[in-house]
């Protein structure tokens, strides 16, 4: 079918209905209690959310504690290869808070993206690779804050399978006891985002440009709020707690516009066995049917997601769409990165935008920033290095 | 005569209609409990009409309603709930509580729950669905309320559609969500507005987006092909996904697995199907009379398919959809076979005494 030319009406709700949340009538467990309960039977250690923590709303009215401090990051492969400001970002504005977080280095990959292209091994090895992380963070003390969508929608799959299923519980503990870790279950699993989502309002505060003028369009990751729905982050102001108001809460918060469009409940187009077996696929649905109809709807300046596939599927597909001629290029990144921007991290030395594909500066002049003289900055660190007056950029000459 | 030769009845809908006036022809005392000021159930307030021949609910239900309104032997509580529970078969001491707050003790021999159930909520699992976001998305139980007018419109507008689709399924047969049942009369239920609704607009399109149609027994008959033959409603296999707004239309996205392609269409007005889920009642029911509940919430029976009505627990029956997705013709035929067990086992105990 052709795409109708008429503009998506935005984002507010359009009925006067209102929903009650009501997490008695739900049908799915909530599974934090049984946890606690594995935990009292000496089945696992549980590592609790530790303090001072945010309460967020969950899709069926539960409460969700976010830690907001002493976090260990998990992060995400592809984040680190394809986009290392995302991750970069994510730290900067920890410390710009004055929060402590811990950034560990032996942190293995979760596998689930194999996993969910029918190519890895077993469900034990699965769920050990998850416990085996926890267990990492719990040596550390610091509490996991998952940074990729698909790990986390991941870890919560593991999650529900490792309560329910006392015989795999027994196999993994197996394993992680040869690895001689303790077998620890955090209280909540957490994703990045609900950790942004908690501290918006402390960002709205340090904003630093008039973000008004610009609009975003926000594309929520599948694997974050799709899998293991119950407890991803609804807030009633955000689309009448209809959509996931992840990434959302945090742009309005910001003072920036978001709008509605089309295919908003849509893949990015990675769809994890198409981007390995059928990149063609991913790249024309990425650019034809998500930023093409963002840009016909809603003609965003830049388009926020937070999960990494994401950002790179819908980032560095374009190229493919604009060698046709297409009516694309939109910049795409997470929302930790315009968050940063926002509150004045540097686009290149924290926010690293010049590993993006799509031409990123008229957002950023847009936005107010001088892209001219922060790119003269960059250059002539880089140019500090080749010469050996410095070795690296250090978070002293960032913050 | 004790109060062992009294069945308390908690629930007025047609399941605890038909046991209470059992009850009373059996030749026992039945008292009804009911916690709403009506009698007559969720298709006495909710429903305009009903399967399969379209009779008018009020009309239909009356002389059901008449039975127990004038039985010297059927005590109706309006606007009371049940609060407490203790003692057992032959002499139950169950609490009771008027809307004003007042509380009394009444004693009875035999129990016969018969709270119902509660139409799924399309807002809170399958937001795609979108409810809670357009005014043009409804449920069969918002439409019932329109033809109890006589009408049907676009609520935005207030204007007669011109296309209108039902989306079966919301909520029932979707493990996803957790309901892994079929909640067997939504079929039935949307295949009957639709031929309401070509009868007041015989030009709108009407369009049925379903898994696969469960018309059982008769209503195959009376209600499908006649929908499909005399009325024209175009039936499609693919279940809808999702839904949003595009113009002053909606545009349903979703699979049309016969012609095996990804489909959007573009509707005035979106009928949700929605099916049943235990209500309130009936779980707070189970913990006050302590009914375990079987895997799909509802209240559990012993018998299986040879036994109904009767619970665990020696004494309490259950009548209706309280025990699961049942039609009225079922609910009415358990209530009835309910109050025979109760009575029964009240004879028997005066035997024994
Ligand atoms: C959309 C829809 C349309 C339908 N249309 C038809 C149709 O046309 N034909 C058909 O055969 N079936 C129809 N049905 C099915 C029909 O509604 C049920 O079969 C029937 O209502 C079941 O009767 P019940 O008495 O078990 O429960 P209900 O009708 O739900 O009655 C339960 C009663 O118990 C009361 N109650 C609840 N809790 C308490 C408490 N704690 N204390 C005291 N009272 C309490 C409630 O207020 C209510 O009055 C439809 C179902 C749906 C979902
Ligand atoms: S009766 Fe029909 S619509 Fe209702 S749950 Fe069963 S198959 Fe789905």
């Amino acid at each position: 079918m052709e795409p109708i030319d008429i503009p998506v009406a935005g984002t507010k709700v359009q009925t006067s209905r209102v929903f009650e949340r009501d997490p008695e009538t739900v049908r799915d467990e909530d599974l934090r209690e049984a946890i606690w309960e594995l935990g009292r039977e000496g089945e696992w250690i549980v590592q609790p959310v530790p303090e001072p923590y945010y309460l967020a709303p969950t899709k069926f009215g539960r409460q969700k504690k976010i830690p907001l401090e002493h976090t260990w990051h998990h992060k995400s492969c592809g984040q680190c290869g394809h986009i290392p400001g995302y991750s970069t970002s994510i730290f900067w504005l920890n410390r710009l808070l004055g929060f402590d977080y811990f950034d560990p280095r032996d942190q293995t990959s979760c596998t689930a993206w194999n996993y969910y292209a029918s190519a890895t091994s077993n469900q034990a090895a699965q769920a050990a690779v998850a416990m085996r992380n926890f267990s990492a963070a719990y040596e550390t003390g610091y509490y996991p804050l998952i940074h990729c969508g698909t790990s986390f929608g991941h870890y919560k799959e593991v999650r529900h399978e490792l309560v329910h299923d006392a015989k795999l519980r027994r196999q993994v503990r197996a394993i992680i006891e040869k690895l001689g870790r303790p077998f620890v279950m955090p209280e909540e699993i957490v994703h990045y985002s609900e950790w942004m989502y908690a501290v918006r309002k402390q960002l709205s505060e340090r904003v630093q440009f008039d973000l008004s003028k610009i609009t975003a369009t926000v594309h929520p990751a599948c694997h974050y709020y799709k899998l293991q729905s119950g407890d991803a982050i609804y807030d009633p102001e955000i689309y009448g707690g209809q959509r996931t108001a992840a990434v959302t809460a945090v742009v309005q918060e910001l003072g920036a516009q978001v709008a509605d469009y089309s295919t908003w409940y849509d893949c990015c187009g990675f769809g994890f066995r198409h981007i390995l077996v059928q990149r063609d696929f991913t790249r024309s649905f990425a650019t034809l049917r998500k930023i093409e109809v963002m840009k016909q709807e809603a003609n965003p300046d830049v388009v926020l997601t937070h999960d990494t596939g994401c950002v790179t599927s819908l980032d560095k597909s374009q190229f493919a769409a604009q060698a046709h001629g297409r009516n694309v290029g939109v910049p795409v990144m997470s929302e930790s990165q315009f968050a940063a921007l926002a509150v004045g991290a540097h686009p290149f030395r924290v926010c690293q935008l010049h590993w993006h594909a799509v031409d990123y500066r008229p957002l950023l002049h847009k936005m107010g920033i001088d892209v001219e003289r922060a790119w003269a900055e960059f250059e002539a660190d880089v140019e500090k290095i080749k010469h050996g007056e410095m070795e690296y950029l250090t978070w002293e000459h960032v913050l | 005569m004790g109060k062992a030769d009294t069945v308390m009845i908690v629930g007025a809908g047609p399941a605890g209609l038909e046991a209470a006036r059992t009850v009373a022809e059996l030749g026992k005392r039945a008292m009804l409990i009911e916690t709403k000021d009506q009698l007559g159930g969720t298709p006495y307030a909710s429903y305009a009409s009903l399967t399969p021949d379209l009779q008018e609910t009020e009309h239909a239900m009356e002389h059901m309603l008449d039975a127990v309104r004038n039985n010297p032997a059927v005590d109706v509580r309006l606007n009371t709930r049940v609060v407490k529970s203790e003692g057992n078969l032959g002499a139950f001491h169950v609490t009771l509580e008027s809307a004003d707050g007042a509380q009394s003790v009444e004693e009875v021999g035999a129990i016969v729950v018969a709270t119902g159930f509660q139409h799924f909520d399309p807002g809170r699992e399958t937001q795609m669905y979108g409810y809670y976001e357009y005014d043009d998305v409804i449920t069969l139980v918002d439409a019932e309320k329109m033809f109890k007018e006589g009408k049907i419109v676009r609520p935005s507008t207030g204007l007669p559609p011109e296309r209108v689709a039902f989306i079966q399924c919301v909520g029932s047969r979707d493990r996803q969500i957790g309901n892994k049942y079929c909640s067997k009369v939504c079929c039935g239920i949307a295949s009957k507005q639709s031929i309401e609704i070509k009868r007041m607009l015989p030009n709108a399109k009407v369009f049925i987006f379903y898994i696969d149609m469960r018309m059982y027994g008769f209503w195959e008959d009376q209600i499908y092909w006649k929908a499909q033959e005399e009325y024209k409603v175009n039936y499609i296999r693919g279940i809808v996904t999702e839904i949003i707004r595009k113009g002053d239309k909606l545009l349903i996205k979703g699979e049309d697995t016969t012609m095996g392609r990804p489909m959007e269409v573009l509707m005035d007005l979106v009928i949700l199907s929605v099916g049943m889920e235990p209500s309130k009642g009936t779980v707070e029911m189970s913990r006050i009379f302590q009914i375990p509940r079987e895997d799909h919430g509802f209240l559990q029976v012993v018998g299986g398919p040879l036994d109904t009505v009767s619970t665990p627990v020696p004494g309490i029956f259950v009548a209706g959809a309280a025990a699961g997705p049942k039609d009225i013709e079922d609910s009415v035929s358990m209530g009835a076979a309910a109050a025979a067990k109760a009575v029964g086992i009240l004879n028997r105990l005066t035997l024994e005494v």
